[in-house]
């Protein structure tokens, strides 16, 4: 089949690689941006493992050509993707209404953007409003971008199941056609209305977040009762109605997508004069999370953490991302440097776009090595859980530092093998 | 002069306001000033051209010239403390000459000031942390006359110019020594995101030091970090005695200073006013400052005839001296200055409420009216009847901004909000004409019944503000401090001093021993102490 995919997005990207690796011959149009600009010059403008060599494999198989965001797509397309950004509303309507006047074809337009709920049906007004009367009816569905970055290929090409919100039979089975490769195992696509598949991507969004803050809430109880809040969890995981997924309590949620979709299911809900107490807390607790390390420091350095050397080991929002949008280490360290503390700070990935972030700040510095991070420095803070960072040197790591002091903003180590080291420790809720 | 004010006055008191205005169609004209930001419509006073020319001999004959300029050269005029009054040093842009030669008042004002932004930015950028690291987001001020009225008063009137980094912090104010604005506001607020600002110029005032000291406890309570970890993370304070604050427990680089030349109710330009720039940022706060300066050019420049502050002082002592009027009310149609009246009561109640001239010899003539007031279109349900068909002639000062409803937050709202600012003007334009001219304000259809008369002849000022922001709401509090100095040239007194608050301060300690141990000092008091004190002491007994 022909597809043609529109976005900067990494679903779009995805799907291209994905879909044309099923022999489909695929056109990707990104934006004019720094992501459209960087496919142009034949490089991979994301971090995400596997991307790379996708898109060049299918490029060299000639199936999938790079096109522009405002041209296109052609007569001959089977279906169109739309991945953009959810500021990107007006694009997308301009796109619809350029592709509406064009009679000759029954159109299939496939919305993997993260717009707001109800944006798939206001497609389809304006494709309805500018298409001619004797013309094929032309239909838009919903395909939430369900991907998690780190696996994204994988949850694009093996997902566990697939929303679909699609009102019209042709189009229901046109997108199990295009889709089939990968729906193989057995039939895991859950169809609803477009609305209710939107909404359905906001809510899972919205649990899991409230997972996440419900335990941060306990570790922070557990931290007064001194309780271990690792036994806890492992014993309310291994409940089957609840289980293991999302329980792990640490230093804060963030990223491009989690924080946003979250926050766009509070502001839909708060705009719809419901709003949501829960996920208005959910999101507090998550903010105040993130600074969670620093109110441990602030504490054991009685107020007063001026001048103190501060190493910080990871920034992306999460391993395997070089991300670092609404990040916790954002907070944290805008946190230090306002009560004038140093930060040297180590990420295998994600230092060019935090240092980006701080450009021209002082008090920050990028350390190559995580071991220089820690050199003289008044404690260490684990923020991103790569797995570089599991089993440290610790004998090294003491020596180095000026005091030795651990906080584990995601309960990566033991904390009595810690302390044996010669550490003080702190981890989140270990009481 | 004083004599042949009070002759004009017997020729002209008894001509009503709507035979002045009758056939004088430039009476508004003649009548009206306008500088910076502010118009003042002085219209509407039983006064002639002619009293005009006689008040400002008056004013050379009590030398107010010369008295401004001492005011200004920092000389020591307020006699009974030996102090300055240099009130509008605190205002004076930084690149100005020293007033002063041999002192560095341009220096330390700037100090304080830069000291004011770094604590304002670290609040504002949500990064001033209390002892357990959490962000403050209430900030409590503590404080009672000029270190409560003043920031209270105008970080209210400011609430529209809000920084946009100020959105999460809540500024409150605590001053009543009973404890129950205290407990009142503490039972909402958290521990741990509450941060104090102790206000008192002399920081021995026992209301804000009760307070202070219920607000410490209250902290300590909540929290298990140690004391000085409290006092850091917790107080600010802001006083012109240092040793006092550092005694108190309020850390060097937590203090903000104020100094001796400062009075209590002219010190909201100094950092006493930290609250204000809480609300509208420092950049809002120099905002204030530079319209106050205006004001003081205009006050030290400008000649009598168009001078504001001096006509609405001179014009003031008209009313009370020679037409025998001797209430005054403050009346602002814009909500946003509900604190307004409450801050003008002490400014010229407590400055010029003085009986005895600077010389030392009891005043010949009256001096400052009472003074009270309410937002305009709330007391038009309250005291205005009295106002209108009462037996008290009183003098109002209606107050209003043009244009309102302009600033961003309003946006959504604004279609239904600028109805009701028209509304509120229309008012404020209404009532003063009533009071003004009375029935003959109305149509011809003069009612016989006496209960639907209005006599009118009650004048009036009105003072319309282009807009209120905080270079109009500088000029506005500078405006009336220039007519307190003013009124108190031309009464000979000391507006600088209240000797008369100090003294009530000094019996109530020896009251409160009796109080609380009953006998000490019996014998000093009256019969009615005594008697109350009894009975206070007999119904605790009973409770027991």
């Amino acid at each position: 089949m022909h597809l043609e995919i529109y976005g900067d997005r990494l679903c779009a990207a995805v799907a291209a690689g994905a879909f044309a690796s099923t022999g489909n011959q695929v056109v990707l149009r990104a934006g004019a941006g720094p992501v459209g600009q960087s496919l142009a010059r034949g490089q991979c403008p994301f971090r995400e493992p596997g991307v790379e060599r996708l898109l060049a494999e299918q490029q060299a198989s000639g199936r999938l050509l790079l096109g522009a965001l405002d041209e296109g797509p052609d007569d001959s397309a089977d279906a169109v993707f739309l991945a953009l950004e959810p500021h990107e509303l007006e694009q997308a309507l301009e796109l619809v209404r350029r592709i509406g006047a064009r009679e000759q074809n029954r159109w299939l337009l496939i919305n993997q953007s993260s717009f707001p709920v109800g944006s798939t049906e206001r497609l389809q007004q304006e494709l309805d409003a500018v298409r001619p009367a004797p013309a094929p009816p032309a239909e838009v569905v919903s395909l939430p971008d369900l991907l998690r970055e780190g696996t994204a290929i994988e949850g694009y090409t093996r997902p566990g199941h697939w929303l679909l919100g699609c009102v019209s039979l042709w189009a229901e089975k046109r997108v199990r056609e295009i889709l089939r490769p990968f729906n193989r195992r057995r039939d895991d696509m859950l169809v609803m209305s477009p609305r209710e598949a939107e909404f359905t991507r906001l809510a899972i969004t919205g649990m899991l977040a409230t997972r996440l803050s419900f335990m941060n809430d306990m570790a922070t109880l557990a931290d007064t009762l001194s309780v271990d809040i690792e036994a806890v969890r492992q014993g309310v995981g291994a409940d089957p109605r609840i289980g293991e997924a999302y329980l792990y309590p640490g230093c804060g949620f963030g990223g491009p997508n989690f924080s946003r979709d979250v926050m766009s299911l509070a502001s839909t809900l708060a705009h719809s004069g419901v709003g949501s107490e829960l996920l208005e807390q959910v999101l507090a607790i998550n903010e105040r999370q993130k600074e969670i390390l620093f109110r441990k420091l602030w504490r054991h350095y009685g107020t007063d953490i001026s001048g103190r050397g501060i190493a910080i080991w990871g920034a992306a929002f999460k391993p395997g991302t070089t991300r670092v949008d609404n990040a916790p280490v954002l907070r944290l360290i805008d946190a230090l440097l306002a009560q004038g503390a140093r930060v040297r700070i180590h990420d295998p990935e994600a230092l060019p776009e935090l240092m980006e972030h701080y450009r021209g700040q002082a008090g920050i510095e990028p350390c190559e090595d995580p071991y220089e991070a820690a050199r003289e420095a008044d404690a260490l803070m684990l923020v991103t859980e790569w797995k570089s960072y599991w089993s440290p040197d610790f004998d090294k790591l003491r020596s180095l530092m000026n005091t030795p002091l651990i906080l584990d903003g995601r309960n990566i180590y033991a904390p009595e093998h810690v302390r044996e080291c010669g550490f003080e420790y702190y981890g989140i809720g270990r009481g | 002069m004083w004599k042949k004010l009070h002759k004009h006055a017997e020729e002209i008191g008894a001509r009503h306001l709507h035979e002045l205005f009758s056939g004088d169609e430039q009476r508004f004209e003649r009548l009206h000033r306008r500088t910076g930001p502010l118009l003042y419509d002085f219209s509407r006073q039983r006064l002639t051209g002619e009293t005009l020319e006689l008040l400002f001999r008056l004013a050379d004959e009590r030398e107010l010239g010369d008295w401004i300029e001492r005011l200004y050269s920092g000389e020591r005029i307020n006699s009974t403390e030996d102090r300055a009054a240099m009130h509008w040093a605190l205002r004076m842009p930084d690149d100005s000459v020293e007033p002063v030669a041999g002192q560095t008042l341009l220096a330390d004002v700037q100090a304080q000031l830069e000291r004011m932004e770094r604590i304002v930015a670290q609040l504002h950028a949500g990064q001033w942390r209390g002892c357990t690291g959490e962000v403050i987001r209430d900030v409590v001020n503590i404080g009672v006359g000029g270190s409560d009225l003043g920031p209270l008063m105008i970080s209210r009137a400011l609430e529209d110019h809000r920084a946009p980094d100020a959105r999460e912090l809540s500024v409150h104010f605590v001053s009543s020594m009973d404890g129950s604005q205290v407990s009142h506001l503490l039972h909402r607020l958290r521990p741990e995101t509450t941060l104090f600002v102790i206000s008192s110029k002399s920081f021995t005032t026992v209301d804000t030091l009760y307070n202070a000291a219920t607000a410490h406890s209250w902290l300590s309570r909540a929290m298990d970090s140690d004391d000085s970890a409290v006092l850091r993370c917790h107080f600010l304070g802001v006083s012109a005695q240092p040793e006092r604050m550092s005694r108190w427990g309020i850390r060097p680089e937590n203090q903000l200073r104020l100094w001796d030349w400062v009075g209590g109710r002219y010190s909201v330009w100094s950092a006493i006013g930290l609250p204000v720039a809480l609300i509208t940022g420092m950049e809002g706060f120099r905002e204030l400052l530079a319209g106050a300066w205006s004001m003081d050019r205009h006050f030290r420049t400008t000649p009598w005839r168009d001078n504001i502050p001096v006509l609405m002082a001179l014009i003031g002592v008209w009313n009370t001296n020679f037409l025998d009027i001797n209430a005054h009310a403050i009346l602002p149609y814009d909500g946003r200055l509900k604190y307004l009246p409450a801050f003008l009561e002490q400014l010229e109640m407590e400055s010029n409420g003085k009986s005895v001239t600077r010389d030392g010899r009891p005043v010949e003539s009256r001096t400052c009216p009472i003074i009270w007031g309410d937002v305009g279109p709330n007391a038009q349900h309250a005291f205005y009847q009295l106002l209108h068909q009462g037996t008290e002639p009183v003098t109002c000062d209606f107050i209003a901004p043009v244009l309102r409803y302009r600033e961003g937050r309003h946006d959504a709202a604004q279609q239904e909000l600028l109805p009701q600012h028209d509304l509120a003007l229309a008012n404020c334009l209404a009532q003063s004409r009533l009071l003004a001219l009375g029935e003959k304000a109305l149509p011809e259809t003069a009612p016989t019944d006496l209960f639907r008369r209005y006599h009118g002849n009650q004048p009036s000022a009105t003072i319309l503000l282009d807009e209120l922001n905080p270079y109009s709401m500088g000029a506005l509090v500078a405006l009336y401090e220039h007519k307190v100095f003013t009124q108190s040239v031309i009464w000979g007194i000391n507006p600088f001093d209240q000797w008369g608050v100090e003294m009530g301060k000094e019996i109530a300690r020896s009251t409160l021993d009796m109080i609380r141990d009953g006998g000490q000092g019996r014998e000093q008091v009256d019969g009615a102490t005594l008697g109350l004190v009894d009975f206070i002491r007999r119904q605790r007994k009973g409770e027991e």
